[in-house]
């Protein structure tokens, strides 16, 4: 959607005071202020997802790696005594400097080619990580519930987050980094001969969304208090995030916040009645999106408002 | 920092040779361009022209020989390196942003290009449009342009980038007389403003009407170099493009 800037900042603001408003009726009750903390969650990773996947048009398999670094990162700190506001900024840092590790050599590969990288990287991580007796092993860790931060800082924090979220993808969306990011994927040869740094555009995007994909992570361990490594590492995680971007509309700055909400409705509600088949379900939900509307939500959704405005004026 | 030093030519190339398997492309080809001139290069199909310009502007590697832009080598740099430089192409089929809009792409010439102190990277966009005579279609997605105004975004996009040295590859292949008349007269305002172009074309009225000297390819190697009157008279020439009865004939 591309709306003037002085329509995005009332966009934004609405969304805050939104956010704010339902706070009290969500934390009130345990089961809405889970769901709350999963659609900031989910808001969160899918955006990660799309500054890669959307913007410079790497589709990754692998972000449940970068996910289980910061979740754990978060884990062993907090258990070892550190307040779990001051893990979140080392766990976004170490999820970075692993992606940054394995997506300079992955991204000299480019589409169907980086996507298989990226899944060969997350399973590997995820075997290593079931054998680190440091890290709890395959049994994981679990953190110390008397600890709890409690249903209204964990909204306070999941609101922020997700809002850094949408405001650092728009401000990629709109910055040199996001024209390098855009040329690239549309072009990668013409773009290099158009002065593009074509992999340390495609690197420094990928930090970004590692920390991102990091931070998520963390929020995750402080609010389940348990990480696992067929979890946190697991590859339902990576998929989840693809499905969001693709459901929601790739590429765009709304997107991946429609595709985190309608996950997260259709997981909730539609799929926990299906539970044997639910991948079955998203598979062939993944199938319908990709058949029928490629582009997602997000460009229906400005249609239709763009229908509406004029039908007014 | 750059400064040209007296006796560098603009863009200098010594004895490349490109093989591809068994097949050499390009043979030890010399080529200079110097300030504000305008070299031709031309040969039948399958001469090298392409594969010569993917050696200068650094999409391939010379196996042997050296590229000097004001007397700096930059055979082994990458071609955002050599656009940063000064080192400017169009290609043969044009590589659009197809989800950008015309200024978008100008844009990215203009954001990534040759730093340049003193301009605005916005400025230099809307410039190059008007030269490019695409003004009038500047918020319009690409997909919507038709082949002579995406050669002539091509262009715009690689004048955005500041170069001193413009590469053109058959920006005239494919248009019509009307739109080729065009494209030479752009080609000609590029010139005046003092930047070097290598115009490699297949379109003879464009790239003779418009070039200081024209430079002969065949099977890889150099076969003539000279004044446009001159390469047409040159009797390799004539053998190279119609075969050898026809010089024996005529």
């Amino acid at each position: 959607m591309s709306l003037p800037s002085s329509r995005r900042l009332l966009f934004g603001a609405g969304a805050v005071v939104a956010v704010a408003a339902a706070a009290p009726l969500l934390i009130a009750n345990p089961y809405a202020s889970r769901l709350a903390q999963l659609l900031f969650l989910n808001i969160v990773l899918a955006s990660a997802w799309n500054l890669v996947g959307g913007f410079a048009g790497q589709i990754s398999f692998g972000n449940s790696s970068l996910f289980g670094v910061g979740a754990y990162a978060t884990s062993m700190l907090w258990l070892a005594g550190i307040h779990p506001f001051l893990t979140m900024p080392v766990a976004a840092l170490l999820a970075a400097i692993f992606g940054v590790a394995w997506g300079w050599p992955c991204l000299r590969l480019r589409g169907p080619y980086f996507a298989i990288a990226t899944i060969g990287v997350a399973e590997a991580t995820r075997i290593v990580a079931n054998h680190v007796e440091a890290a709890g092993g395959a049994s994981g860790l679990t953190l110390p519930l008397e600890q709890d931060l409690g249903p209204v800082l964990l909204y306070a924090l999941g609101g922020v987050l997700a809002f850094t979220a949408v405001l650092l993808s728009a401000a990629v969306r709109r910055s040199r980094l996001g024209l390098g990011l855009i040329a690239l994927r549309e072009d990668a040869r013409a773009a290099a001969a158009s002065g593009v740094d074509v992999s340390r555009q495609q690197v420094t995007v990928f930090a970004l969304a590692a920390a991102l994909t990091g931070l998520g992570g963390a929020y995750y361990a402080l609010f389940t208090l348990y990480v696992v490594p067929e979890k946190v590492f697991g590859f339902d995680l990576s998929i989840s995030l693809v499905l969001m971007v693709l459901v929601g509309g790739i590429g765009t700055v709304i997107g991946p916040v429609l595709g985190a909400a309608i996950y997260l409705f259709l997981e909730q509600f539609v799929l926990a009645s299906l539970a044997d088949i639910h991948l079955a379900a998203f598979g062939a939900l993944l199938i319908f999106i990709v058949l029928l509307e490629p582009r997602g939500v997000a460009p229906r959704l400005a249609q239709l408002i763009g229908l509406i405005r004029r039908r007014r004026g | 920092m750059n400064r040209p030093r007296p006796g560098n030519a603009l863009l200098e190339a010594q004895g490349v040779t490109r093989r591809f398997g068994g097949l050499t492309a390009v043979r030890d080809v010399h080529l200079t361009l110097q300030e504000g001139e305008v070299l031709g290069l031309i040969g039948p199909n399958g001469a090298g022209k392409t594969t010569l310009f993917n050696l200068l502007s650094g999409q391939l590697h010379p196996d042997s020989g050296r590229v000097r832009m004001l007397g700096r080598e930059i055979q082994r740099l990458p071609p955002h390196r050599t656009c940063r430089l000064g080192l400017a192409r169009t290609f043969q089929v044009p590589r659009p942003f197809l989800a950008m809009t015309v200024f978008e792409s100008v844009l990215v010439g203009a954001q990534f290009g040759r730093r340049v102190v003193g301009t605005s990277p916005r400025e230099t966009a809307r410039e190059c449009l008007a030269l490019s005579h695409l003004d009038s279609r500047r918020d319009v997605p690409v997909h919507s342009l038709n082949l002579a105004e995406r050669k002539r975004l091509d262009l715009a996009r690689a004048l955005a980038t500041r170069p001193r040295v413009l590469l053109v590859d058959e920006v005239a292949a494919g248009l019509n007389p009307s739109e080729v008349g065009e494209t030479v007269g752009i080609l000609r305002e590029v010139h005046a403003s003092g930047i070097g172009i290598v115009y490699v074309e297949h379109v003879m009225e464009a790239v003779m009407d418009i070039s200081d000297r024209v430079q002969v390819l065949d099977q890889g190697a150099t076969i003539a170099v000279g004044t446009p009157q001159e390469v047409t008279r040159n009797p390799a020439v004539v053998e190279a493009y119609l075969g050898r009865a026809a010089t024996r004939d005529g």
